[in-house]
């Protein structure tokens, strides 16, 4: 055998040795491709489902998110829609907030004007009982006078009485004297001519007829009794001829009380202001138009 | 290599045998080799030459 065979030989060997080994160990650290190919395979495959179910549950959740889209837009239309009947009302409200103060501020205005009526009217009243109680004073004093004026004329009636029949005396004796003056004058052919009266004659003054008068004669009771205001109510009303103005005497058996001037007449009942209180009226006093 | 070449020129030579040995290590260094790509081959793509 040749030696360039045996070194052959032996490279041969070195080099399969060696080669063999290389081979061996790629081999057996090589990776399994075809388990990664069905592993990434799989792997695409539940990619591709989940993107699939992914695709599917986005078109779901766009179509619940459009359905939930056009509802709320429904609520939103019914919303603007109260929103615009809700303005419609509160407009209306301020409106008739607006009328109701105008009418407020009217009526303030008018119960203003009204206290200051009634405090003008009170006044007035007060004047008016003022000025009540000063006539009342005066007719009082005014019936003194009359009637001092009436002893007065009946003293002047007496003297005028006992005037006439002087003057009746002394017209008899000048009938009896101008009697005996014919009777003398006669003898001489005479007679006497009627006198002529120095003091002008005059009409006798004549007392005018007193007016028929006629009383009423109503009576009552007192039913109510309002000392603070010094207001009493009667039993008696229009209904029994009871008018405004009418004067009613209150008594106690003989005694005087007071006076009522009517102010107000019901049917059934009166209500008046005590005057010239001699006593405070109770209930069941007796009123009469005559004392 | 013959032991007449041996005595001749006294020259020290491995025998032949040795050579064979080497041929035959070799040979099975590469059949193992083979077997191993092959089984690996199988056992994995179940094909020897195609791609699957």
């Amino acid at each position: 055998m040749s030696t360039l065979t045996k070194a052959l030989i032996v490279l041969l060997t070195v080099a399969s040795i060696f080669l063999c080994g290389i081979v061996v160990t790629y081999v057996a650290n090589a990776e399994n491709y075809r388990q990664k190919y069905t592993d990434l395979r799989n792997t695409a495959a539940a990619a591709k489902a989940n993107e699939d179910n992914a695709k599917r549950q986005l078109n779901e959740t766009i179509k619940q998110a459009d359905q939930e889209k056009a509802k709320l837009n429904e609520v939103i239309a019914s919303l603007l829609t109260q929103i615009g009947e809700v303005q419609a009302k509160l407009d209306a409200a301020e409106r008739e907030k607006a009328t109701l103060l105008q009418q407020v501020n009217s009526l303030t205005a008018i119960t203003k004007d009204f206290f200051q009526t009634n405090d003008k009217q009170g006044q007035l009243l007060k004047n008016t009982f003022d000025e009540l109680n000063r006539v009342q004073a005066e007719l009082i004093k005014e019936q003194s006078d009359l009637k001092d004026t009436t002893t007065a004329l009946i003293e002047k009636m007496a003297i005028v009485t006992t005037l006439e029949e002087k003057s009746k005396r002394l017209l008899e004796e000048k009938t009896e004297l101008q009697d005996k003056l014919d009777q003398v004058l006669r003898q001489f052919g005479k007679t006497a001519v009627a006198p002529t009266a120095v003091t002008p004659t005059k009409d006798k003054a004549r007392v005018a007829p007193a007016p028929v008068t006629k009383d009423l004669e109503l009576k009552g009771r007192v039913t109510v009794v309002d000392s603070k205001n010094s207001m009493a109510e009667i039993s008696i009303g229009a209904a029994d001829g009871v008018k405004e103005s009418m004067k009613f005497h209150v008594t106690r058996g003989d005694e005087f009380i007071c006076d009522i001037l009517i102010l107000d007449v019901d049917t059934e009942k009166a209500v008046g202001i005590l005057e010239l209180v001699q006593q405070q009226p109770k209930v069941g006093d007796s009123v009469s138009t005559s004392l | 290599m013959s032991p007449d070449g041996q005595s001749r020129g006294r020259k020290i030579t491995p025998p032949d045998n040795i050579y064979t040995i080497m041929l035959t290590v070799a040979f099975c260094v590469v059949l193992v080799a083979v077997v191993l790509v092959a089984y690996k081959c199988y056992s994995q793509y179940g094909t020897f030459f195609s791609i699957p």
